[in-house]
């Protein structure tokens, strides 16, 4: 499973991750908190700019930069229709900066820095009984069987359209959530077996 | 002796229940990604339906409210870290700063609601078990769902209340397909799988 990050180093990668998740979360709340365009209009020349800055890092985020174009055209063109032009803008440009932000972190974070973060920030709920330490394991586990069980569909599929002619479709989904449910009970014995856990 | 042997089997127990919470956890959320990878079903006239929210509900009726929740958790948290998991392949950070994070955040909240519905609720037989993954699936994976993404409309695309309310409503028809479907795969594994505790 590849992630969005980017290999290619940028001035941005440089910069620690718990640096840019404040960073994120602190440019979120302000921005909703403030309806002033001209603050607005700066924070999001200022995001698109920090976004160019990256370069050829930001041809992976196409998709997601098409994504984005579309809910802001969308979104403008509603309010523009009910005559709300200053609220298009200001939906239009938070949308704009903190996306941009968010999209500049992914692809210039390794998964295993942010997950670190996660860990650190998660840590003071052990004393409530979540134990953010296992969660390293469960990605893990997740990202193995994500694949696994995405070629278990492929199969099923092919038997189906092979008997039927037919795409399998929702027929299909009973038993491949049977297959996960068995695939799993096994993955807890041999989790109890290696791990005393 | 026997006290021993008993305290052994507890502690078993113990070390098994949270294994297997592990792996129900970790196998479920990787099942909601492969979910978000399978291309939109068509339904008769050409209606296309998108399955990860369906997954939301299944998530509630198998693993019950507690596993439920970590289910979602964990695949939200695997999106943040910048895997592409969600349908059309999109993750990172940005999406829960876009219009249809609200629907995102309601995910967790949907599945523990379903959960805690379908454990309250009868299952004694596979038709009754998928009775009650439908009721459970609509109050949670439906109703809870679009209440948090009609939240999200209003407070971040700006949308009044009314608009996103009817917004919202266009989902409706399909999800209350995937209420059905969610029924149809709880029967179907009742069937399969007859010591399955449904509800968690």
């Amino acid at each position: 499973m590849k992630s969005l990050y980017s290999e290619q180093h940028t001035w941005l990668h440089a910069v620690p991750a718990y640096a840019k998740l404040l960073f994120l979360a602190l440019l979120g709340t302000g921005l909703f908190l403030t309806d002033q365009l001209m603050v607005l209009g700066a924070s999001a020349m200022v995001c698109i700019a920090i976004f160019a800055t990256l370069g050829w890092v930001t041809a992976t985020a196409k998709p997601l930069l098409m994504g984005l174009v579309l809910a802001c055209l969308l979104i403008a063109a509603f309010h523009l229709f009910m005559q709300h032009p200053v609220l298009a803008a200001i939906t239009v440009l938070r949308l704009v900066s903190t996306t941009l932000m968010g999209f500049a972190l992914t692809l210039t974070t390794r998964y295993s820095d942010l997950l670190h973060v996660f860990e650190r920030v998660l840590s003071p709920l052990k004393s409530v009984g979540l134990p953010a330490d296992r969660l390293a394991l469960q990605l893990a586990l997740m990202l193995r069987f994500t694949e696994h069980f995405f070629i278990l569909w492929r199969r099923l599929d092919d038997a189906h359209r092979l008997r039927t002619g037919k795409p399998g479709g929702f027929k299909i989904l009973a038993p491949l959530t049977i297959q996960m449910l068995v695939a799993a009970r096994r993955v807890a014995d041999t989790l109890h077996v290696r791990l005393r856990r | 002796m026997f006290d021993f042997a008993a305290d052994a089997v507890a502690s078993s127990f113990l070390m098994n229940t949270s294994s297997l919470s592990i792996a129900l956890v970790s196998l479920f959320a990787a099942l909601i990604a492969v979910f978000g990878m399978i291309p939109k079903i068509d339904l008769p006239l050409g209606v296309p339906i998108t399955l990860q929210t369906l997954g939301v509900m299944l998530a509630g009726c198998m693993l019950g409210p507690k596993r439920a929740l970590q289910a979602l958790l964990l695949f939200l948290a695997a999106v943040a870290l910048g895997l592409p998991l969600l349908s059309g392949g999109r993750g990172g950070l940005g999406v829960f700063f876009a219009p249809a994070s609200g629907y995102l955040i309601g995910w967790p909240v949907g599945a523990f609601v379903t959960g805690w519905m379908m454990a309250m609720l009868p299952k004694q037989s596979p038709r009754s078990a998928a009775m009650s993954a439908f009721a459970a699936s609509a109050i949670g994976g439906l109703l809870v769902v679009h209440v948090f993404g009609v939240v999200g409309l209003v407070n971040i695309a700006n949308l009044s209340w009314d608009q996103a309310i009817m917004g919202t409503l266009v989902f409706v028809p399909g999800d209350l397909i995937k209420c059905g479907v969610c029924a149809t795969v709880v029967h179907t594994v009742a069937r399969g799988l007859p010591d399955w505790r449904f509800g968690g």
